[in-house]
């Protein structure tokens, strides 16, 4: 049987080679013995014979032959390779340790960052038929064109979710903090608020009960309730009887009719929801509704876009009226695309950056592997002497590249794992807009391509260096120093060098505008100030004498805590995002005039608690009370923009309201025209004691007001005395958190924060990795030209001068890459301008500092090597020869 | 080299080792000496042809080995056909003989 016979010879080819060889050699003797008894025969001399005899038969290439034609021979040789590759790398730990750290750290960067754009941009959301979902894009052509995603009002959403067949539609308005009373305890928990068929839209099948219905989402409808399963677990037991049960909720009864399935991921990742219950009033009249919608089955995208065009028609049309030139036109979008776009230019930046660090990394490995290629050039002369073709020299250098992309990357899975718990250290809760980054398929299957993509890069240059291997001259000896390898891999460091600068620069501008705002003068004293948030968004304190009464007993309880001397409390606080609101302007010549302006309201001892310097007028008294003139205080922004700088105090403002006091301006999260995260903007302050009913219905719903203390020093156990305090005045009110200003700035500044983190570590790697590239060159400058410098110092040479002379070559390649990085960055860096603040991007300061961190680091890297040269004596290295 | 090797048709020295066979067991050497000996001295193969044919042939079943004593107690690896070698040596033969017959027609037609 043939194939029998043949799959046996495989089998004992592969896995008895030792006597397959065996067996070959001792029939080539053999044949060699023969061949001379042969010759012998035919009357020559002995020596003769065996001369004739092993010149007609060629042992070695006769075996080599045999062994080629052998089945399963190319597995076989593969196999030999890769052992003897993995014997190269473990013979040469030093090597093979810094090649898998370099590309560790390198592709572990990258799969950390990749890993984010996975989850952020390119996973599918986690619904079902993800693909029928969307969202609703603006166009708008002429002057100011544009393309994005906008909340709707109320009108909008009504005539979408009336006159949309093709879409199930569905609105949310954020998720908010409510109180939430399950039996006898109070608890803070995250509400969203959602309108009926958002649970359709998502896909998602109740646990237990229904979704939202038409009914429950009409304005004053009844008050329904969908919980988490974890918060129905959590605050009620897992009690399977609880649809139809009334909680407390905001102050008021809601009945239970719905429980999420366990591990539901929600885009507002709440803990329960609330009908939205939307109309054309209240939040309704601005924008304040997200969109999301559900292709229908046997719909198209084009019939939907086609209805909602006619279904906003009016309103398309009174914007081009108002807007002359402008043209508008609506579509729908993947909600994928719609909830990602936002953050495509960071996640595409980062990308980059750790593209940036790839690129270093093959340059360092590059020029490792040529070195070490050309140390090996007599080893590859030898092989190809005794009959190796050079696909196999190649092959071999290519199994040892592999072998070390595939170590390298599964070390970088493992660095990229580390790095990104390091990242979530950083990150605020619900900062990201998804649930998890796992380190999925996709990761792995990207990291390794990342590390062989790695290895292919690094291994080119090499491999080709060594397509020109010399026979006779390699062979005759030792390697002459290589004028055309320096060049190539002083060429790399330059390349290495000019990345490191661009993100050295890069991230000092980052560094630097953190710092601008982390330090914009506060307009008041942070220090010293603690801060309770608790929600207000309840029943109870629609009615301004309860709010009242509260703000009271509240702020005179925690005065009576020992080490407080002030207490207030303010809606909002600087350094947060505050409420905007429309003021009118209503005497003198700006009459009528009208704008936006933030608006907090305070308790009298707003302004001595935070120590806000008082620059007109006075502050708030017990006396501005509800029934007194309605007064308000504004800042020095206000005045500047609407009183050319003027003194305010006098002014009316919304008709019935006078101006009483200017304070300084302080720092808050933008609203109005963001043009920096931190900035001091108009600003209106009215007494809590005068505001409305309606107000504060609808405020506390989208914000949560803030008790404040000032103390002297550190307080212990201020936090617990001050939920006591707020306890005394309403026991059903918890706080959902304490603060210190500094807290407050870096929840604003987190975005920041995470980009100076982030961009400062791959600067931070480049450097690192830059370092060792130029160490490396000048310490293989030093090995290599031993003899020579032992010939420069035996004719007379100094120590200093031979330093000087060997470390040259390190020093100009960082010198050329820093003026190649400098002139990349002062085209690159201008993409930055939208994210840097209080700093330009040509920054002297950040500049000098990038030279003289590179020149630092130029300096240790090649020094430090050339410190092995005062250990050279020339007399042995002569001798050596 | 006593004459200038007629390069071989690829099959050829499969033929030619299977036939050298035919009349009984040899070491790698006697095939070698046997093919220049029914060929007339027109071919001399090659031991760097010669072995690999000789694995190639043996992984294919159509020969057998076994390590015997020569005439002259060497001891050396004899080779010898399996029922599958004779099928191949028939099969191989009449093929060559379609192909000769058909080259020779071919080159008298003019």
């Amino acid at each position: 049987m043939p194939f029998v016979a043949k799959t046996r010879s495989f089998l004992r080819n592969l896995f008895s080679n030792g006597r397959v060889e065996q067996d070959l050699d001792m029939e080539v003797r053999s044949h060699l013995q023969l061949l001379i008894d042969e010759n012998i025969r035919a009357g020559m001399s002995l020596q003769e014979a065996q001369r004739r005899a092993r010149m007609e038969l060629g042992a070695e290439q006769v075996k080599q032959q045999v062994r080629e034609q052998r089945l399963g021979d190319s597995l076989h040789s593969w196999i030999a390779d890769f052992r003897f590759g993995s014997r190269q790398l473990y013979k040469n730990p030093g090597f093979t340790l810094t090649v898998v750290l370099t590309l560790a750290l390198s592709v572990g960067a990258n799969t950390a960052i990749f890993s984010l754009v996975n989850a952020l941009v390119l996973k599918s959301l986690p619904y079902p038929h993800a693909e029928r979902m969307g969202t609703i894009y603006t166009r708008i052509t002429g002057s100011h064109p544009s393309d994005e995603r906008y909340d709707v009002d109320g009108e909008k959403w009504e005539l979408l979710r009336d006159n949309v067949p093709a879409l199930i539609s569905a609105v949310a308005s954020g998720v908010s903090g409510v109180n939430l009373k399950a039996g006898s305890h109070v608890q803070y928990v995250r509400n969203g608020r959602v309108s009926a068929h958002y649970l359709d839209v998502l896909g998602l099948q109740p646990f237990l009960g229904r979704g939202f219905s038409e009914e429950e989402d009409r304005p004053h409808g009844p008050k329904a309730a969908i919980l988490s399963y974890g918060l129905w677990r959590s605050a009620f037991g897992a009690d399977p009887d609880i649809l139809g049960q009334a909680i407390l909720l905001k102050g008021e009864p809601h009945t239970i009719i719905g429980v999420l399935p366990q591990g539901a991921i929600t885009p507002s990742n709440a803990d329960m929801f609330t009908p939205l219950q939307p109309s054309r009033e209240g939040e309704g009249g601005g924008t304040n509704f997200d969109v999301i919608t559900r292709l229908r089955e046997g719909s198209t995208w084009q019939e939907a876009d086609a209805q909602i065009n006619r279904a906003w028609a009016i309103r398309s049309q009174r914007f081009e009226k108002t807007n002359p030139g402008a043209q508008v036109t609506y579509h729908s979008v993947s909600l994928q695309k719609g909830e990602t776009d936002s953050l495509r230019p960071q996640t595409l930046a980062l990308m980059l950056s750790a593209g940036f660090i790839l690129l270093i990394a093959c340059a360092n490995l590059a020029g490792l592997t040529l070195v070490r290629m050309l140390r090996r050039t007599s080893e590859v002369a030898t092989r190809l002497a005794i009959g190796a073709s050079n696909w196999q020299i190649q092959r071999q250098f290519w199994i040892e590249n592999v072998l070390l992309a595939l170590l390298g990357g599964v070390v970088a899975i493992g660095m990229g794992f580390l790095a990104l718990r390091g990242l979530f250290l950083l990150l605020p809760e619900h900062f990201l807009p998804v649930a998890s980054v796992p380190l999925d398929g996709r990761v792995m299957v990207f990291t390794l391509g990342v590390s062989l993509l790695t290895s292919v890069l690094f291994g080119m240059l090499p491999a080709l260096a060594t397509r020109r291997v010399d026979l006779r001259s390699s062979l005759a000896g030792r390697a002459v120093a290589h004028a055309g390898s320096l060049r190539v891999r002083q060429s790399l460091i330059i390349g290495e060098v000019a990345l490191t600068v661009m993100l050295l620069a890069g991230s000092g501008l980052l560094i630097r505008s953190l710092v601008h705002l982390e330090t914009l003068p506060p307009g008041f004293n942070p220090s010293g100030v603690m801060v309770a948030k608790a929600s207000l968004d309840d029943v109870r304190y629609h009615d301004p004498t309860n709010f009242r009464k509260l703000l009271e007993e509240s702020t005179a309880a925690m005065r009576q805590i020992p080490g407080v001397q002030n207490a207030a409390v303010g809606l909002t606080l600087p350094y947060e995002r505050a409420v905007n609101d429309w003021i009118t302007l209503s005497d003198g010549k700006e009459a009528g005039h009208q704008d936006g302006a933030d608006l907090f309201y305070v308790t009298p001892r707003y302004f001595d608690t935070l120590q806000m310097p008082l620059l007109a007028g006075r502050v708030f008294t017990d006396a501005d009370g509800p029934d007194a003139q309605r007064v308000a205080i504004v800042n020095q922004s206000f005045a500047r923009k609407f009183y050319g700088g003027g003194n305010p105090v006098g002014r009316y403002i919304n008709r019935d309201t006078i101006i009483v006091g200017e304070v300084a301006d302080v720092p808050v999260a933008s609203g109005l025209e963001p043009v920096a995260p931190l900035m001091s903007e108009q600003a209106m302050y009215i007494p809590a004691a005068q505001v409305n009913a309606q107000f504060l219905s609808i405020v506390h719903v989208w914000v949560q007001p803030d008790w404040l203390v000032r103390t002297a020093g550190p307080v212990e156990g201020l936090t617990g005395e001050m939920q006591r305090a707020l306890a005394s005045a309403d026991p059903n009110l918890p706080a959902s958190g304490f603060y210190s200003m500094r807290d407050l700035l870096a929840r604003t500044l987190a975005t920041q924060r995470i980009e100076v983190a982030l961009l400062g570590a791959l600067a931070a790697l480049a450097l690192v990795l830059s370092a060792v590239g130029i160490f490396a060159l000048v310490a293989n400058m030093v090995a290599q030209r031993t003899r020579e410098i032992g010939i420069r110092m035996a004719l007379g040479s100094s120590l200093g001068q031979v330093m000087i002379q060997i470390s040259r070559s390190g020093i100009y390649a960082s010198i050329l890459g820093v003026v190649l990085g400098l002139a990349l960055s002062a085209g690159a860096l201008r993409v930055m301008t939208s994210v840097i603040y209080g700093v330009g991007v040509y920054d002297v300061t950040t500049i000098l500092v990038v030279l003289l961190t590179i020149s630092a680091v130029t300096l240790l890297a090649t020094t430090v090597p050339t410190l092995r040269i005062a250990s050279i004596d020339p007399a042995r290295t002569l001798r050596e020869e | 080299m006593p004459s200038q090797p007629t390069t071989l048709l690829q099959g050829t020295l499969d033929l030619l080792i299977l036939k050298s066979l035919a009349t009984g067991e040899l070491h790698g050497l006697g095939i070698s000496r046997r093919i220049q000996q029914i060929t007339g001295g027109t071919f001399v193969v090659k031991p760097g042809s010669l072995f690999p044919a000789l694995h190639r042939m043996e992984e294919e079943g159509w020969t057998s080995a076994f390590w015997g004593d020569s005439d002259n107690n060497r001891r050396a690896k004899y080779y010898r056909l399996t029922k599958a070698g004779r099928r191949q040596l028939d099969a191989a033969s009449k093929r060559w003989g379609r192909i000769s017959w058909a080259i020779a027609q071919a080159l008298e037609a003019s």
